[in-house]
């Protein structure tokens, strides 16, 4: 693990009860590069995402972003300190209008944040539905709504938590083409997926858990053909 | 405050508190089941409680039946009111945010609280069956507080079996755990919920009618309740059941030995300030258990 | 706000300031408690309905107010109004105290901590005898004149509406508002919610303070029973409901509906006005969550911030 990394988990581990989600899993990533996170239903994908939030705390091990621990911190320091993060299930907050859930998020002077937003919203072409409640939009439109919420801040590291799913193939376009232009923005990209297609397209190195633990890490071609990757999947 | 606390006294605080601390166990029981499986603080637990215990007083007043009989009256009555409750109103908040339940049921107690009052009108009423005290050594034992707790302990442990060992318990702990992997798996979520509100309601009127033989009854009996509840609750571990029966015990020692120490109007106090210590300090509960 | 809106607003506040001169007693006595009413149940609002985090034991501010109001004028000499003011000190001090441990836990906890508020601010009032008159409570020179205190809760009122305006409008609203859709959305998103929720019970304890410590001096008698009742919380609750939560307006069309409705049935029927109000309050969650407000913005396409 170099110290080069924006993201390093060393040796996480969380339990529910009996059951454990995150188990000893140690993982860097390059700053500026996507990176991908898949394994079967169950493997503890979101349960590591919450973790780097803060949204739950670690039994052990350690996390550091930027070089500096972030395990323990309330997930608003965390994010304060450049990590943004998209939601499985949409989580826009549907009684604002889509310019104000951007414009809530937002530090610093109002008036360079609503030009951000309007900006951000063109992007994704909501910009004629920027006084429309959140709540209303169609479920594609929520997504890139909640997508361009994330970059409202100007994060360093995104977590993106299933960002294809229940999309159209041309929206989807737009994201992928959305993503990779963050990565030329020197953005690092962490993304869970269940679609290969998707994973294998942007990723240029993956990570696998089974449950909980880290099975393998590589580049995608190499990835497709592991025998553990494949059991995971396919079973024994 | 005593000047001079003996050995003797602290330990009849303490017996004196684990007596009551059964009952506040039971009747937390009934919260915490239907707060796991319906996510729904309900604030009208403690008036079913009260209901509980002006069933048990008419039954004592108009019929002559013994108090510790007529729980197998209260049950049964009370158990249909929170069916009603349920299917009639709380349902329709199970899966709305948390604002909506608290406040619904915070108004259908008051609905209930004050019909009681139009109805029974606010005197206070008793139900004196036992009285008296056995003595153990330097101990006094409370004739009533010993039987309430003894069939405390005892419907506790049915309802412990129900949860462990019935196919509808089992339902019920698969619910209260994870909802949409019960709902996948065949339960029928809607009718748990509805059975676990008349369960909850059940064992609050049963300690109602336990209360009725110790204390006054009257129509705002039950706002105090609620909140000793929660406690319970807090101390044990949200969706820790077995947490809860313990969390009672030590809130009934809390509060005996705050009296003792102190002055009972300050054991209020101590109680409140128990809950906001522990709600920071370990928000899962003193036991395992998940928030 | 467009112009007429300022027009009418201006135009009703004129409207009120001069009444006194012109009515009997009775209608400035019952202007003064809407005036409180609206104070309260908009007090209620900058917590409950902004944040949605309930708060049950709301009136614990206003009998603070009361009582320091009471013990300042009667032990320290203090004129009526400074003490009145000082309500909000220590209302908001009680906010800090409770708020700061309760409000990092979420929504259900924090009702049920607010639940147990109300009863052990009353229980330490009549525990501390000698500075509070325990049980009997304390006394005051009766008011000679109806007057000040009418334009004194009016301001308070007055007060808070414009703080819900100038909230809701804000960046501070904003945020507040995002607390109430989705809290960890919003704390993952880097806003920080738990101070933002401080400020919100400071805000929402000091108009219950001023209220409670104007209405000691208007009521010339206070004392554990009376300034502590369970229906003081469950009015203030039911009337910022049924005006419609969360909004401007809301509060004060709640409370002014509700105190004719209360005028009309109190005195002869107190438990079926409270059983009614029971009533209503579940009428309310279930049939219309948003108030009166939020079904005309709904059918009218009103923004949000009136």
């Amino acid at each position: 693990m170099s110290n080069q990394s924006i993201l390093e988990i060393r040796h996480v581990t969380k339990h529910f009860g009996g059951v454990t989600a995150v188990n000893d899993c140690s993982l860097a990533l390059e700053p500026g590069r996507i990176f991908g996170l898949i394994g079967p239903n169950g493997s503890g994908k979101t349960t590591l995402f919450n973790l780097l939030n803060g949204i739950e705390p670690c039994d052990a091990g350690e996390i550091r972003f930027k070089g500096e621990r972030i395990d323990g911190l309330p997930p608003h320091q965390i994010a304060r300190r450049g990590m943004g993060r998209t939601f499985q299930i949409i989580r826009v907050f549907p009684e604002m209008n889509a310019l104000e859930n951007l414009l809530v998020v937002a530090r610093g002077d109002w008036d360079a944040a609503s030009r951000r937003a309007l900006d951000l919203l063109a992007f994704v072409k909501l910009d004629r539905l920027k006084r429309e409640y959140a709540g209303n939009l169609s479920y594609g439109q929520q997504k890139l709504l909640e997508f361009v919420r994330v970059l409202m801040t100007d994060p360093e590291l995104i977590l993106l938590d299933e960002p294809a799913a229940g999309i159209n193939r041309t929206l989807l376009n737009d994201l992928l083409e959305a993503i990779r232009d963050l990565r030329a923005q020197g953005k690092t990209v962490f993304i869970v997926e269940h679609d290969m297609k998707v994973v294998m397209e942007l990723s240029e190195k993956v990570f696998v858990l089974d449950h909980g633990e880290k099975i393998a890490e590589g580049p995608p071609g190499v990835i497709q053909a592991d025998e553990r990757v494949i059991e995971a999947y396919f079973g024994r | 405050m005593p000047i001079y606390i003996t050995g003797p006294m602290l330990l009849q605080g303490v017996v004196s508190g684990l007596l009551a601390g059964g009952l506040y166990a039971m009747v937390a029981l009934g919260l915490a089941l239907v707060f796991g499986v319906m996510r729904v603080i309900n604030l009208a637990h403690g008036t079913l409680l009260m209901l509980g215990s002006y069933t048990t007083y008419w039954l004592f007043a108009l019929y002559g039946m013994n108090p510790f009989l007529s729980l197998f009256l209260s049950f049964p009555i009370l158990f249909v009111v929170g069916g009603v409750l349920q299917k009639v109103f709380v349902h329709r908040v199970v899966n709305a945010p948390e604002l909506s339940s608290l406040l619904l049921t915070f108004g259908i107690s008051i609905l209930i609280a004050n019909l009681a009052m139009l109805g029974w009108t606010s005197d206070y009423r008793s139900v004196e069956f036992l009285t008296g005290s056995f003595l153990l050594g330097p101990i006094a034992l409370s004739k009533p507080r010993l039987v309430t707790f003894g069939l405390a302990l005892a419907i506790t442990g049915l309802a412990f079996l129900l949860l462990n060992k019935t196919k509808i318990g089992k339902a019920i702990r698969a619910t209260s755990q994870q909802r949409d992997v019960a709902q996948v798996c065949g339960i029928n979520v809607r009718r748990i919920d509805l059975i676990t509100f008349g369960l909850g309601a059940g064992l609050a009127g049963v300690g109602g009618s336990l209360v009725s033989v110790m204390f006054s009854i009257f129509p705002e009996m039950g706002q105090v309740y609620v909140f000793k509840s929660f406690l319970v609750i807090v101390l044990g571990g949200a969706g820790n059941y077995p947490g809860a029966f313990f969390g009672g015990l030590i809130l009934g020692v809390v509060e005996g030995l705050a009296s003792l120490l102190l002055s009972a109007q300050l054991s209020e106090v101590i109680a409140y300030m128990l809950l906001v210590i522990v709600l920071l300090v370990r928000p899962t509960g003193l036991f395992r258990g998940r928030i | 706000m467009k112009p007429l809106a300022w027009g009418i607003g201006l135009g009703i506040l004129a409207g009120l300031a001069i009444m006194p001169f012109f009515v009997t007693s009775y209608i400035v006595t019952f202007t003064i408690q809407i005036f409180m009413w609206i104070a309260l149940a908009g007090s209620w609002n900058l917590i409950s309905g902004f944040t949605g985090y309930v708060s049950f034991g709301h009136v614990a501010f206003f009998g603070t107010g009361a009582y320091t109001a009471a013990i300042l004028i009667l032990k320290a000499g203090w004129p009526w109004f400074p003490a009145g003011l000082a309500g909000s000190v220590t209302a908001a001090a009680l906010a800090l105290i409770i708020g700061y441990p309760c409000l990092r836990l979420r929504g259900p906890y924090f009702a049920i901590a607010m639940l147990g508020l109300n009863e052990v601010v009353r229980a330490l009032v009549s525990y501390f005898e000698d500075l509070t008159g325990g049980g009997s409570g304390i006394s005051l020179p009766p008011i000679l004149s109806l007057q000040p205190v009418y334009y004194a809760m009016g301001g308070v009122a007055l007060a808070v509406f414009s703080l819900t305006y100038l909230i809701i409008t804000s960046r501070f609203g904003l945020r507040l508002l995002s607390i109430r859709e989705d809290e960890l959305a919003a704390e993952v998103m880097g806003i920080p919610t738990a101070r933002l929720k401080l400020y919100a019970f400071l805000l929402s304890a000091a108009g219950p303070g001023i209220a409670g410590g104007f209405y000691a001096w208007y009521a010339s008698h206070i004392e554990p029973l009376g300034t502590f009742p369970l229906l003081t919380t469950i009015t203030m609750i039911i009337m910022c409901l049924f005006g419609g939560k969360g909004t401007v307006l809301g509060p004060v069309v709640g409370a002014s509906l509700l105190s004719i409705f209360q005028e009309l049935v109190w005195a002869r029927f107190l438990f079926v006005h409270q059983a009614i109000f029971g009533a209503l309050i579940v009428g309310v969650v279930l049939l219309m969550p948003k108030g009166i407000l939020g079904v005309l913005q709904e059918r009218y396409r009103l923004p949000r911030t009136i």
